[in-house]
């Protein structure tokens, strides 16, 4: 019963916010979403299976340029097939998908550091490409995101809608669309690590050879797995470049790949709900910063010396990582599960999800 | 072909470079089985010591204090945060390396702010001309250097007990340790060996032909990356061997971007990562990796 | 527990949201820019960002990025001016207040930074880097907020709002390529080398100088670079291979005191010019200072801050006594003009009694030829889609002048750039 009355509240609260919160939340909500979707793919590459990556902003820009050619109409410079938008998106997270077997004899075959740093190549050569290939991607300055339109109702300001006398613009449009989208993606990736293969990907993860020895295949698992979180990478494209409505090549770059690795550090590895935390925690700390950074002891206002919001927030979210791997190693999640159990009046069901501290290994 | 040397010799030499930067990521890896992702702030706090220093104490004493001080900080990271870091799996150390860089480079940036600090070497920018060719002074003490210090390494690895203990941690831990090796040891000493090595770096990424130290000077760390892995993680021949591809590779491919330009400008900096991926594709553990045996 | 009851409550709660959702904030419309403007109490229309009693204006800067110590100039040159505006009794009897938003050049933060404080914006003074302008320039134009940019690149004209200053880098190129054929005995059938970064800058740049050398028959040599490549030695031996009689360089300091410095001890002692963004006076502190000040220059259309004139005189003054021991590099004048062209703009809103967003754009490209003492040619603002002067300065990097740098040669436009037809946007 208090279940269902908890996750009523959630879906009030979330059924509200585009009714009260200005431009600013709902957009830093909605990249938070678009964060959520593209970490739960990388936490069931690196956080399930122990597959390091660090080209999964690569597949956040391949989605992103992909549904904007796809649906663009071309024009004089720039090229673009004018499919229907749901068409592009779809296609979008499907060649994400391609694109990550296509890199399915590295995914499969290497591990750990290896394929962490090899990943690499694919974010240098995919910024090469994103600048390089104009007519495809308008080069240094992007292009334009055409709105999604599905069934006449086009996500975009115009043509003005107003639901219960408020003015409904395009991210309060996309608000609920990116809430169902992070929806379906954790519900999809909550099957999969509960089932059959989620089993198989921990045990690729706490001992490879157990795992072959079992019956596993451990070379098509972790190149199916890299192909999934490459469809999740493509999908946070598509939805970025939404909320975006310009995809900008620079954007893609190491420092985003970076930050998806913090997410599910921080959130909780190999689960979703540590990526939805540990998304939501990265993509508002710094804003939280900015915008109250007159408030704050020790943070200076931008531009007059000290340290700046921007550098609080960069040096919290380092020393976080950090102190999450040193006293919290169930991430956030972990933290979270454990005050509930303190507190047997909001106690969950247990989750089924092992903590990283009963993985055998043979580390120090 | 005069351009031709010219570019061989420049790549060689910042090849070496890059060499140094893998040499500490191969020794870490070696004895702790973890990706540094921290390296390039290492790097960028030897070279900030160097620099602020070398007005006060001159530069020789300058460059051992700033050689010292990125081997306490490397040292100060395994000890506090490594060691003690309740992570199971090698990727999420890799990924707590992430989170010293942040915390390291942002402030080491904020100290440093809009300048360029000068090194205070003593090559400053002199010029050798050898039959036609030019190089860069800082270029052969570079390449000097780093051959020096890698054979050095080498041998120590072959014939010294803090070598051989630092392989047999390597080769496998549990019995290393129950031989007497202190593994606790053979890691602390890695990390500060590989923040030497990385200040030492520093040192030549910084001097002619680039102005100085500034904000940005830690990206170079990135291209020991794909040096240290198309050598092979756990080689130092390989990091040597990589290190002068990449730098080769990045060299030849820039001078000779004209007559490239189907790939699009500024394909130097990609190259090195498509030779990476394509030694992958042949040898997924590197050039002179351990291959591991594991069949099933 | 039934399925029912979770309906129910959920559409309770979804009801209750509902009847209360006329009380929000944004039933009234706050979520975009109201399209009517309201009449203050002294009969001066205002508009989002002005209220009775203050005018709030917002940086859009970089302090922790690539462009940090440019930013902090600006900022810092801009805070001033808008402080002593405010000793002077403010604008429209209303005080300047200014925000600050450090996006360090993410065009992500910048969205989300413009998302925030745009709907209590009147104008942007200064707004880094021309992805992030560029990524939001549909939306500068509809929301109609006076923005100077901070980018000098062709693809920032031809909005009403964005007033892009001086010249565009690609005339400052044609310019520098006519300086080179005058003054350095460039000719015809000479090879001519061009360093730029990827991306509009370099795009921008190379523009100019492929119109420039195509025109006096000159052969271009391209060298594309990126802003974390640090060693030109490659680039240097390209162009030495080329023969180059002359360098074109449009990249950032730290490549530009390395190409100069590897050209040089190489032995190809040729001039180079660079663009307004490729200098910096921190350079003079490094070794590659003696190469700099032997035969480098750079062409901008702002004066220089060490140009003898009383306006620049008095801003330094004043700058120092309140950053004291700040650099003043071309980010504080750049900073200054910015500012100067805002507060005009305003104070012409105020006269004629509008400061909505529309009556600052009005008043601001009412100004057919504005200049207030800074030097340089007058700038037209009536017109968007040109850039709004021709004329670059010659400037040369001087250890003794102040801000580094010197005037080599006074303002002039080229036959060249006189004729040249900006590409249109796109």
């Amino acid at each position: 019963m208090s279940r269902i009355v908890v996750w009523a509240a959630v879906l009030a609260a979330f059924v509200a916010v585009p009714f009260y919160l200005e431009g600013f939340w709902l957009q830093t909500g909605l990249f938070a979403m678009s964060a959520a979707v593209g970490a739960i793919g990388i936490n069931l590459l690196t956080g399930a299976t122990g597959q390091l990556s660090m080209g999964h902003a690569f597949f956040l820009a391949l989605g992103a340029y992909a549904y904007v050619y796809f649906a663009a109409e071309p024009t004089r410079t720039l090229g673009g097939l004018g499919l229907p938008t749901p068409l592009a998106a779809v296609l979008a997270v499907l060649l994400a998908g391609a694109a990550g077997g296509l890199f399915s004899p590295i995914a499969g075959r290497l591990k750990g550091a290896y394929l962490g740093i090899a990943t690499l190549a694919l974010i240098f050569g995919g910024q090469h490409v994103l600048f390089n290939a104009e007519p495809v991607t308008g080069g240094f300055n992007g292009r334009a995101v055409p709105p999604l339109e599905v069934f006449g109702f086009v996500f975009a300001d115009t043509p003005e809608l107003v639901v219960l006398d408020v003015p409904f613009g395009v991210l309060e449009r996309l608000w609920f669309l990116g809430g169902l989208a992070l929806l379906g993606s954790a519900l999809f990736a909550r099957g999969v690590l509960r089932g059959r293969p989620g089993r198989a990907m921990n045990t690729i993860r706490d001992h490879e050879i157990a795992a072959g020895v079992m019956g596993v295949p451990v070379t098509r698992y972790r190149a199916a797995v890299f192909v999934l979180s490459s469809m999740y990478g493509g999908l946070a494209g598509v939805l970025l470049a939404l909320v975006f409505q310009r995809t900008v090549p620079d954007y893609f770059g190491i420092l985003l790949s970076l930050d998806y690795l913090a997410m599910i550090v921080i959130g909780g590895l190999g689960s979703v709900g540590g990526a939805v935390i540990g998304a939501a925690f990265v993509s508002l700390l710094p804003q939280l910063l900015t915008r109250y950074s007159d408030a704050l002891p020790l943070v200076a206002p931008p531009g007059s010396g000290g340290v700046s919001p921007a550098e609080a927030a960069r040096i919290l979210y380092g020393a976080a990582i950090v102190a999450v791997v040193l006293f919290l190693p169930g991430g956030l999640l972990g933290l979270l599960r454990s005050l509930r159990q303190r507190l047997p009046g909001l106690r969950l069901s247990p989750l089924p999800t092992p903590s990283p501290e009963t993985r055998s290994s043979h580390v120090r | 072909m005069i351009t031709f040397l010219e570019l061989l010799v420049n790549g060689i030499s910042i090849g070496a470079v890059y060499a140094l930067i893998a040499l500490g990521f191969v020794v870490i890896f070696k004895a702790t089985e973890v990706v540094n992702f921290a390296h390039a702030s290492l790097l960028l706090a030897g070279g900030y010591v160097v620099a602020r220093l070398h007005p006060h104490v001159g530069f020789w004493l300058a460059l051992l204090i700033g050689v010292a001080a990125a081997a306490l900080i490397g040292a100060l990271v395994e000890f506090l945060i490594i060691r003690r870091s309740k992570a199971s799996s090698h990727g999420v150390l890799a990924i707590v390396t992430i989170g010293v860089d942040i915390v390291l480079t942002t402030e080491l940036t904020r100290q440093i702010g809009a300048e360029v600090l000068a090194m205070g070497d003593p090559w400053e920018s002199g010029v050798l001309h050898i039959g036609g060719v030019t190089i860069a002074e800082t270029r052969i003490v570079a390449l000097v250097t780093a051959t020096v210090l890698i054979a050095a390494f080498l041998l120590a690895f072959k014939f010294t007990g803090w070598g051989v203990a630092m392989r047999a941690t390597a080769e496998d831990p549990e019995t290393a340790a129950l031989m007497g090796v202190r593994l606790g040891r053979v890691s602390l000493s890695a990390w500060a060996v590989a923040g030497a090595l990385a200040a030492v770096a520093a040192l030549f990424l910084c001097v002619f032909p680039t102005p100085g130290l500034d904000r940005s000077s830690s990206l170079a760390a990135l291209k020991a990356f794909p040096a240290a892995i198309l050598g092979g993680l756990d080689s130092t021949t390989g990091a040597l061997v990589g290190g002068l591809i990449v730098g080769v590779t990045e060299a030849l491919m820039t001078g000779y971007q004209d007559d490239l330009s189907f790939l699009g400008r500024g394909i130097g900096d990609v190259a090195p990562f498509l030779v990476m991926i394509v030694i992958l594709l042949l040898r997924p553990a590197g050039l002179f990796g351990t291959k591991e045996l594991a069949r099933v | 527990m039934s399925v029912d009851r979770t309906a129910v409550v959920a559409a309770l709660a979804a009801l209750t949201l509902a009847a209360t959702a006329c009380a929000s904030d944004k039933a009234t419309g706050g979520g975009q820019a109201p399209a009517t403007a309201a009449a203050g109490g002294d009969g001066v229309k205002t508009g989002p960002g002005v209220t009775a009693g203050t005018i709030t204006l917002s940086m859009l800067t970089d302090l922790t990025g690539p462009y940090a110590s440019f930013g902090k100039s600006l900022t810092q040159a801009q805070q001033l001016y808008f402080e002593q505006v405010n000793q002077a009794g403010g604008i429209c009897g209303r005080k300047v207040e200014t925000v600050v938003r450090d996006h360090g050049y993410d065009a992500q933060k910048a969205m989300a930074s413009y998302a925030e404080v745009a709907p209590k914006t009147a104008a942007i003074p200064h707004f880094i880097g021309s992805p992030m302008v560029t990524a939001l320039k549909e939306k500068i134009t509809s929301d109609r907020i006076l923005t100077i940019p901070m980018a000098w690149a062709t693809g920032l004209l031809g909005s009403q709002a964005i007033q892009v200053t001086g010249t565009t880098y690609d005339i400052d190129m044609i310019n520098a390529v006519d300086f080179l054929v005058k003054e350095k005995g460039i000719k015809a059938g000479d090879k001519v080398g061009h360093l730029y970064f990827e991306g509009d800058y370099g795009q921008s740049s190379l523009d100019g100088s492929k119109y420039a050398t195509g025109k006096l028959g000159l052969t271009l040599v391209e060298q594309k670079v990126k802003a974390t490549d640090q060693d030109m030695t490659a680039q240097v031996a390209a162009f030495k291979k080329a023969g180059v009689k002359a360098v074109l360089v449009s990249v950032g300091p730290r490549q530009t005191a390395s190409l100069v410095g590897v050209a040089l001890a190489s032995g190809m002692d040729v001039p180079f010019v660079g663009s307004n963004s490729a200098y910096s006076p921190q350079l003079l502190a490094t070794p590659a200072a003696p190469a700099l000040l032997k035969d480098f220059y750079y062409v901008t259309s702002g004066a220089p801050i060490s140009a003898p004139l009383p306006a620049y005189e008095k801003l330094i003054a004043d700058y120092q006594a309140k950053y004291a021991g700040q650099p003043l590099d071309s980010g504080v004048s750049a900073g200054w003009t910015a500012a100067l062209i805002v507060g005009d703009a305003l104070k012409k809103a105020c006269e004629a009694k509008d400061l909505s967003r529309e009556g600052i754009i009005a008043a601001h490209r009412s100004q057919k030829a504005w200049e207030a003492g800074l030097g340089g040619s007058p700038m037209d603002f009536s017109v968007y889609d040109r850039p709004a002067s021709r004329a670059s300065y010659v400037v040369k990097p001087d250890k003794d002048a102040v801000g580094g740098a010197k005037i080599h040669k006074e303002a002039a436009v080229s036959d060249l750039a006189k004729d040249y037809t900006v590409p249109s946007a796109g």
